[in-house]
Parts: structure tokens; C-alpha cells; sequence
């Protein structure tokens, strides 16, 4: 069984309005756990759109999404939440870190609603933050970080419930080739780990990497093609 | 527990982080409690030193009257009353109001004939020869004439007299006595001029409660050209004038209160893009919509209570301490305006309940619901914007 499954999927913005969009028409596609998946494309093409219908962050309009064979697109909004707090973790594009906040706090945030002791709490996070080199940073506020110290923060705070799928939007837009490599590298890292890895990106360094087991290609809302390494 | 322990010190970093925000919205919180605050401190303060100057008052006033205006009495009257049946005595009082042009206060005096229980809070003693008097704390203190001081006074043909201080009131209620000077009453009547045989009104006790309203019926039927006055309907006139003064206040400063939650709700309805975008944040990251909801109601519940609570603190130190300096003027009347007088601190725990209930409540509502409108919507379209 795929660990990811998604059957016949359209999400469409405003439907019945003038700015109606359809996102994403009719795309079907599976992974499987361990792999590295890239959904590639044209800027536009829906690529963020199907990444945030995988991660539970927004409903399809019509068709069907399992994680782990569950269906999760009529669950409560309470169900989806914890589905989304336990099987996944977001790095975003332009980071979305709190930025008043220290890297510590940041990375501690997803834990607050989980009733888990400070030290636990504390000891969970600084571990993440040793393995990423940022912990001599963990007091500062991350507005006083560079980008690649951000997006290790990021990366601290979508591990930081351990979960089993990382999904990462456009993760290389704001990073040097340097950088991108060193980001290349700790994804390499958490896939070795068992993490399934899902990114959307338009950038050939990382849709080209060997890393990357199964390529979605899209346009105007479709799956074009699917390659598998 | 702890779950709410992790929201309620999110909620405060979260607070922290607007701080200019929040601060504008607590200055504004707390300027209008303080103000609502301390009309009903004002009020019930004054009403409870009413009560207990009232406790030394009279059954019964008598007072003459022409063309509708207080007059001298004559002390004849005391004679053909003495036998209306249920009045156990009649005593003349001569009292009258001074103004102090040296200290702009007005000042009043009474003879120590006819007193009764509360001027017997004294340091000291009441004046027993013409040329002593006893003051109130406020008159000592505007004058310099503490006891064993002097005072000098304008009598009615323009002549300073010169008294020794014999005594200071050391009253529970300050209102009583603060403005108070008194002499004997051979003294009081040679000041005012008052003419021989007549006196400024009778202090009338009746034993039975329950026939004051007769005796004083039988008082008008007797001496038409009388006023009685009972206790009850000076009660009456104190409260009302008080109600009717804090009232006015109160219609003055529910402008405040509207504009504040005006300002609440425009300040949560307009949940400001970085707002919206944290939530989306929150969401994704595994917040779920009650843990968001839970966190806007701690950030409301902070802010509308350390806001109330700062403005009680306030408006009582006003009040208090300060002797409501902002609000005396209109509330007090200008019989009392001067000397300046301490207020008793009293307070009516039902009506700061309402007002929290009335400021609170609206605070934090208008600061859940919209973020309850954002929080249920997916993060995606949260953080789309």
C-alpha cells in the first residue's frame, strides 16, 4: 500500500465567483514511504496547490487523498489537524518563522498544544538544533538570521514532532547553490532515515539531483508525466 | 494543564511582540475603567459619609420658612409644640455658613448647644467660654490653628474675633466635621448678629420611629409657616442628589466605554495580514483551531483584566488618595467644595462586577470571533492571504 495516495483530485479557488481557479484538474498520482518525490513545473503549473492538498492543508474540491490508506478529505477538522501534527512536517518557502521570535521558540511552537514538560520540550529541540549547527543560535531572534540559518530553522521546526513525510515548498528559492547543496544534503540525511520527502520546485538543481526517486511533472493544473528513477 | 500553561506564556510573548499596539489599547482600557472606576468609588464613598453623618441627625428638622426661603425660628414656637403628643425634646440650633475669604473656603458654623452624638469625637473639648471654638481637620489644617491654636474670624459687622482653638474633630467621617467650626451658642448668635428670640432651626427627637411623619404633620397643622424635615426624607435628597451627580457622570463616560469597544472591535475585526498569516502558521504547524481560539482568549483575557484591574487600582488611588481630584468639583457640590476633605474608601463589589463584566466580556469576544473566522479556514488559503 502507497503511503501516499492521491485518486482523481481538483481543487478549484472561489468556484462561482469571477476569479474561479482550478488549481489542480483531475491529478492522480502515489508514493511510496522512503522516497523522495519533486513535483516540478512551470511557475502557475499547481504544483504548490497539490503539495498543500498532500500535506492536509487544504480540501480538494472533488476526488480523493489517503495517507496510509485513510481517506482524508472528509475527516474533521480536528482529525486533520493531528494528521498533520503527527505524518508531517512543512518547510516553506519564504520560511513562515515567526520572525520576533527566538530560533528556540520557533522550533518549540508545534510542541505548545502537545501538554509536554519543558525539559522534554527543551531537550527535543535542542537535540534537532545541534544536528542542524544552529544551536549557538538558539537565542536569537530569527529575523537576525541570514537565510540559510532561517531555513534551518525551518527544517528544525517541521522535524521537531518527528515526522514520517517532510514536505518542502520551493525550498531552494532563496538559497545561493552552496546553500541549496547543504540543504540537498540534510534532506539526503533525513531520507536515510526513512523520512519520505515530497518538494515542489521549479529549480533543476533539485529536480535533477539523484536523490529524487519520482518526478512529477506538471502544467495548467495537470500531471503531465511522472518519471520514476 | 500544562497545554494551557504553553498557550497563556505564547499568549504573552505573543502580546509582547505588539507591544505598541497593545499598549495604545491598554492606555485607552484603562483611562475609561479609571474613570467609570471612580465615579462609583466617588459616589458610594460619599454616600456612605452621608450615612454616617445622618446617623447624628434629628428625627425631626423644624424649620421656618418665607416666601418658600429658610428663616430664623423663634424660640417661642418650642413652647406650643412641647405638647404635641410622641416628641420627647426640642432643642434650638443656631448654626450658619462663613466664607473664608483669606483661604476661599466656606465654613460652618454652629452653636454646641444643640449638637448631638457625633461631635462627640473630639480631641479636646468643645468651647465653653465665647472666645474658644472647636474646628474641623480641614479648617486646622487651611488655617494653621491646631488645638491650643487661635483662629480669627469676620463677625456680621465686619470685626475680626479672635478665638482660641479648644478642641479638633477627629471624626470617623470627615465630611461631618472637616468644614466645621463651633462655638457655644451665646458666641455663634453675636457673630451672625442673629436677632434675640430666635434661633436657625429645632432639632426635634421622637422616640417612636413610627410617629415621626405624624408629629410632623402636627407640627405644619400647628405652625404653618414651618418646615418639618424628617431623617428619612434627608436620606432621601442625599441619595438622590448623589445618584443623580454620578448619573450624570456615568451617561458622560459611557461615551468612553463605547468608543472603546469601538475601538476593540475595529482592532479585532481588522485581524491585520501578519495576524492572519501567524495563525495560518499555527495551523500548519499542528495548532488546531480550539488550541487558536484558546491562545486569542488568553491574549483578550490578559489584556481586558490587567487593563480593568490597573483602572480600578487607579481610579481608587484617585479617589482615595488623591481625593478625586478629577471629579470632586461635580460630585461633591460647592457646599463641601472647600476645605478639601479624605474620603472614607468604600466600594460596592456588585457594581465592579458589572463594570468587568460589562468591559471584559465584549473585549474578549470581539477579539475571539474573527479569529475563529480565519482559524477555521485551511492554512493554505490563511497563508495564501
Amino acid at each position: 500500500m502507497a503511503l501516499i495516495e492521491v485518486d482523481n483530485v481538483v481543487k478549484i479557488y472561489n468556484p462561482g465567483l469571477a476569479d474561479e481557479l482550478t488549481a489542480v484538474h483531475a491529478a492522480s498520482l502515489s508514493i511510496e514511504a522512503g522516497e523522495v518525490a519533486v513535483l516540478t513545473g512551470p511557475s502557475g503549473s499547481g504544483k504548490t496547490s497539490l503539495l498543500s492538498l498532500i500535506g492536509c492543508m487544504a480540501r480538494p474540491t472533488s476526488g480523493r487523498i489517503l495517507v496510509d490508506g485513510k481517506d482524508v478529505v472528509k475527516l474533521p477538522e480536528r482529525f486533520l489537524t493531528n494528521i498533520r501534527r503527527q505524518a508531517f512536517g512543512f518547510i516553506f518557502q519564504q520560511f513562515h518563522l515567526i520572525r520576533e521570535l527566538t530560533v528556540l521558540e520557533n522550533v518549540l511552537l508545534p510542541l505548545f498544544p502537545l501538554a509536554l514538560g519543558t525539559r522534554t520540550m527543551n531537550e527535543r529541540a535542542l537535540s534537532i538544533l545541534e544536528r542542524l549547527k544552529i544551536d549557538n543560535k538558539k537565542h536569537l531572534q530569527v529575523k537576525k538570521l541570514s537565510g540559510g540559518e532561517q531555513q534551518r530553522v525551518a527544517i528544525a521546526r517541521a522535524l521537531i514532532n518527528k515526522p514520517r513525510i517532510i514536505i518542502a515548498d520551493e525550498p531552494t528559492a532563496h538559497l545561493d547553490r552552496k546553500l541549496a547543496q547543504e540543504f540537498i544534503d540534510t534532506l539526503d540525511q533525513l531520507n536515510h532515515e526513512g523520512k519520505t520527502i515530497i518538494i515542489a520546485t521549479h529549480d533543476p538543481f533539485v529536480h535533477d539531483n539523484p536523490l529524487v526517486t519520482r518526478s512529477i511533472v506538471m502544467r495548467d493544473g495537470q500531471i503531465e508525466r511522472i518519471d520514476t528513477k | 494543564m500544562t497545554k494551557h500553561l504553553k498557550i497563556i506564556d505564547y499568549a504573552v510573548s505573543s502580546l509582547l511582540r505588539r507591544k505598541f499596539k497593545n499598549g495604545a489599547i491598554m492606555a485607552a482600557y484603562i483611562g475609561t475603567v479609571a474613570a467609570l472606576a471612580s465615579v462609583l468609588f466617588l459616589t458610594r464613598s460619599l454616600q456612605t459619609e452621608t450615612t454616617a453623618l445622618l446617623q447624628g441627625v434629628p428625627d425631626l428638622i423644624v424649620q421656618r420658612t418665607l416666601g418658600g426661603r429658610h428663616e430664623l425660628i423663634p424660640v417661642d414656637y418650642k413652647a406650643g409644640m412641647a405638647g404635641i403628643l410622641g416628641i420627647g425634646t426640642i432643642t434650638p440650633r443656631y448654626w450658619g455658613y462663613y466664607y473664608d475669604a483669606l483661604t476661599k473656603a466656606n465654613y460652618t458654623l454652629i452653636g454646641s448647644g444643640g449638637e448631638t452624638a457625633p461631635l462627640t469625637m473630639l480631641e479636646g473639648r468643645l468651647p465653653q467660654t465665647p472666645d474658644e471654638c472647636a474646628v474641623g481637620a480641614g479648617v486646622a489644617a487651611l488655617r494653621h490653628s491646631g488645638r491650643s491654636g487661635q483662629l480669627i474670624l469676620v463677625d456680621s459687622r465686619n470685626t475680626g474675633v479672635l478665638f482660641e482653638v479648644s478642641g479638633l474633630f477627629t471624626s470617623e467621617s470627615d465630611l461631618l466635621t472637616n468644614d466645621l467650626v463651633v462655638l457655644t451658642d451665646r458666641s455663634l448668635i453675636d457673630f451672625f448678629g442673629y436677632p434675640p428670640g430666635l434661633a436657625t432651626d429645632f432639632a426635634v427627637s421622637v422616640p417612636n420611629s413610627s410617629e415621626v411623619q405624624t408629629v410632623a404633620a402636627k407640627i405644619k397643622k400647628l405652625f404653618p409657616d414651618t418646615r418639618p424635615i424628617t431623617k428619612r426624607e434627608l436620606v432621601r435628597t442625599y441619595d438622590m442628589v448623589f445618584n443623580w451627580r454620578s448619573g450624570m457622570m456615568l451617561t458622560v463616560f459611557s461615551a468612553a466605554v463605547i468608543a472603546l469597544c469601538i475601538m476593540a472591535w475595529d482592532k479585532a475585526t481588522g485581524i491585520s495580514a501578519e495576524e492572519k498569516q501567524e495563525i495560518g502558521i499555527l495551523k500548519a504547524i499542528g495548532w488546531d483551531t480550539s488550541d487558536i481560539l484558546a491562545l486569542k482568549f488568553w491574549e483578550g483575557l490578559i489584556i481586558s483584566l490587567t487593563s480593568f484591574l490597573t483602572g480600578v487600582i487607579v481610579a481608587y488611588m484617585h479617589v482615595f488618595f488623591f481625593n478625586a481630584s478629577l471629579l470632586a468639583a461635580v460630585l461633591k457640590g460647592w457646599s463641601v467644595l472647600f476645605p478639601a476633605f479624605h474620603l472614607t474608601p468604600s466600594f460596592n463589589s456588585f457594581h465592579l462586577l458589572i463594570m468587568a463584566f460589562l468591559t471584559i466580556i465584549p473585549y474578549i469576544a470581539s477579539t475571539v470571533i474573527p479569529t475563529w473566522k480565519t482559524a477555521i479556514t485551511d492554512p493554505d488559503s490563511v497563508m495564501r492571504g
